[in-house]
């Protein structure tokens, strides 16, 4: 008890950084325990990652789905509504864009992007409202329904793939390749990457006005604060609540098809793993905040990227990338239980 | 004679397939009892997984593996306890950060250890009982006494809880102090206190659940091998409304989707296995729509307690 104490009497800046030198060493701990030298581990982390091209425009690539699926998170749980099932959303979003454009191949890449954009939003959008409306309506816990539904789309996206959507020479789980023209062409000759960064930025954008500017924000803000409150002021909750994970679940199905449409070409297995559980992390550390999100969204594709570069060289196993997000949002939820002591915030 | 040696087989692995979500579904029953809500559920569960197996290995036994894994989960709810009780932070956040750390240990923690082995190595498993060639009986032998001794611990577990809760001044305690900690605190009973040790065996008992499932139900840690089941335990404590005789119940009525949901998918092959592994995760979102309105839920679930000074 005594050293948090001394944490938080500590001012907010050095607060922060308490917290980042705990995790820190922590990590180090975890990476001496299994015989590697915490300083190389970094030195390789930051060289894989930010230290060539190849690397920068790497870690650019990932930064837009985390991006995307990041300000969908956002949405949501300033509602105080969990989407814990990005995954799922990014996976029907996924097949919305690749469904719709490998069914109507004749039209043009400027019509035809656009239209499989839209198809992949209300893809990922439905599979968010449906736990929206459960909880809207029935009270369902949507941390659990929005898992749940993760799990059956990882199974709709395995029979999808090797079912109605397989490629027409049949021999992989993967569908044909998408028509060029929905292809998010590359910004920068000679790297990966694409286009998808400007979407990602326009809907950091359009997320910032809604959220800031317009009375759609304040009620979602109003909801999240405090639902009965909001109610008697003539908010409609419910309503709010569906809606907030349908635009969650929306903004993860375009993440999902920026994705296939940027980076993969086509829809295959574990296209996108772990990004709905990494954009929990980016989200929080923006403190929901759609313009940090980007920012934040960069920091958490250095470490995936870098530590993917940790398992190559070094053979330190990538899920110690897990361990560095559980610690952020930890720090985040400690961090923001020292700030309402501050302010003499009583409970119950 | 097919149909029975059917259904036989159905109603033992419905033990066998309930037994990892009864774990966890008891432990949390009764955290939530007190007050406090735990949604880490899935994260602990593959740390005591990875434990186990772990454990196991090292000392030979997978006794050796249970207490290991008992340990580890009782760690991580204490850090559970430590941000919701002490700093009264938002239970929620912290329990998602739960999932994604159990997430981070056990995929770490296996690829340092018996992932990385070659040949990879073999995990000494529970073996199922006998009780002195009972299992050997007609119908009831499979069922009733061939199953793995954790079978019959989380269903003793569900009686002893029951009489816990109900019967004693320590259950009394518990709801008491998830009904109204403010209540419970003015008539002398320690709300924090209490609070920790529910919290600390919600994590044991999760623990226990990945513990079965890598050294009873399987041999060995495979990453991701919990696949839901922490959060289907989290939905069998609402559909059981919050009593430990009701999370088992719930906990079997799972176990025998899961169970039901293998055999028809052999004796169908012709529609896509895909739909039929979906189909738990099916049945605990429409079960969750028509039991969660139903409330019975404590009044002060996911609410800190400020001790007065």
């Amino acid at each position: 008890m005594r050293s948090i104490q001394f944490i938080a009497n500590l001012p907010a800046p050095w607060r922060v950084a308490a917290i980042a030198f705990a995790g820190a060493l922590l990590i180090s701990a975890l990476l001496l325990a299994a015989g590697f030298s915490p300083l190389q581990a970094l030195f390789v982390l930051i060289e894989q990652s930010l230290g060539n091209g190849n690397g920068l425009s790497e870690v650019v690539v990932r930064s837009v789905p985390l991006t995307l699926a990041g300000l969908g998170i956002a949405v949501a749980f300033r509602a105080r509504v969990f989407n814990v099932g990005a995954d799922g959303q990014i996976i029907f979003g996924a097949i919305g864009f690749v469904g719709f454009s490998l069914a109507l191949p004749g039209l043009s890449g400027w019509v035809l992007l656009p239209l499989s954009m839209v198809a992949a939003i209300v893809g990922g959008g439905l599979w968010g409202g449906i736990a929206g409306v459960l909880r809207a309506r029935y009270n369902a816990n949507e941390i659990i329904v929005t898992i749940m539904l993760t799990y059956v789309a990882f199974q709709a996206l395995g029979w999808a793939i090797r079912g109605p959507l397989q490629e027409s020479a049949q021999i992989f789980p993967r569908s044909d390749a998408v028509p060029d023209g929905v292809l998010l062409g590359t910004m920068i000759e000679g790297t990966r990457l694409h286009w998808g960064l400007a979407i990602a930025l326009l809907a950091v954008a359009a997320t910032y006005v809604a959220l800031r500017y317009t009375s759609f924000g304040f009620r979602l803000d109003a909801v999240g604060e405090n639902p009965l409150a909001a109610r008697f002021s003539g908010i409609r909750d419910r309503t709010m609540i569906a809606l907030s994970l349908t635009i969650s679940g929306g903004l993860a199905g375009l993440a999902g098809a920026v994705e296939i449409a940027g980076v993969h070409g086509r829809l295959q297995d574990a296209f996108a793993e772990g990004t709905g559980i990494t954009a929990i992390a980016v989200a929080l550390l923006a403190r929901l905040n759609p313009l940090f999100i980007p920012l934040t969204a960069l920091m958490f594709a250095v470490l995936s990227v870098g530590a993917s570069g940790l398992q190559r060289q070094l053979g330190i196993p990538f899920p110690l990338v897990h361990i560095v997000e559980a610690i952020v949002i930890l720090a985040f939820v400690i961090a923001g239980a020292l700030q309402n002591a501050d302010r003499g915030v009583r409970d119950a | 004679m097919l149909d029975d040696i059917f259904f036989v087989g159905l109603l033992a692995s419905t033990f066998r397939f309930a037994t990892p979500i009864m774990f966890a579904a008891l432990g949390e029953a009764v955290s939530q009892r007190a007050g406090v809500l735990n949604v880490g559920l899935e994260g602990i569960m593959l740390v005591g997984a990875f434990l186990a197996a772990l454990g196991a290995w090292w000392t030979g036994t997978p006794w050796g593996g249970l207490v290991l894994a008992v340990a580890g989960g009782a760690a991580m709810g204490a850090l559970h306890a430590f941000i919701s009780i002490t700093l009264r932070a938002d239970q929620i956040i912290s329990g998602i950060a739960l999932i994604v750390l159990g997430l981070g240990i056990s995929g770490y923690g296996y690829r340092m250890t018996l992932g990385g082995m070659s040949p990879p190595p073999s995990i000494p498993s529970f073996s199922p009982m006998e009780f002195w060639g009972l299992s050997d009986l007609p119908f009831v032998g499979p069922i009733f006494f061939g199953q793995h001794i954790l079978v019959y611990m989380a269903l003793a577990g569900a009686v002893l809880l029951h009489f816990f809760l109900y019967r004693s001044r320590w259950g009394l305690d518990v709801r008491a102090i998830g009904q109204s900690p403010v209540a419970a605190d003015a008539v002398g009973i320690r709300v924090q206190g209490t609070r920790y040790a529910t919290v600390i065996f919600g994590g044991a008992m999760a623990a226990m659940g990945g513990a079965y499932l890598s050294t009873a139900q399987l041999s060995g840690f495979v990453e991701n091998m919990v696949s839901g089941r922490g959060f289907i335990a989290i939905a069998c404590v609402v559909f059981g409304r919050w009593s430990p005789l009701g999370a088992m119940a719930a906990a079997l009525f799972f176990g025998m989707a899961d169970a039901a949901q293998i055999r028809l998918q052999s004796l169908n092959p012709d529609i896509p296995f895909q739909f039929f592994v979906m189909f738990p995760y099916v049945l605990a979102v429409v079960a969750l729509v028509f039991m969660a309105k139903s409330s019975r839920m404590p009044a002060a679930l996911g609410v800190p307690f400020q001790p007065p000074r």
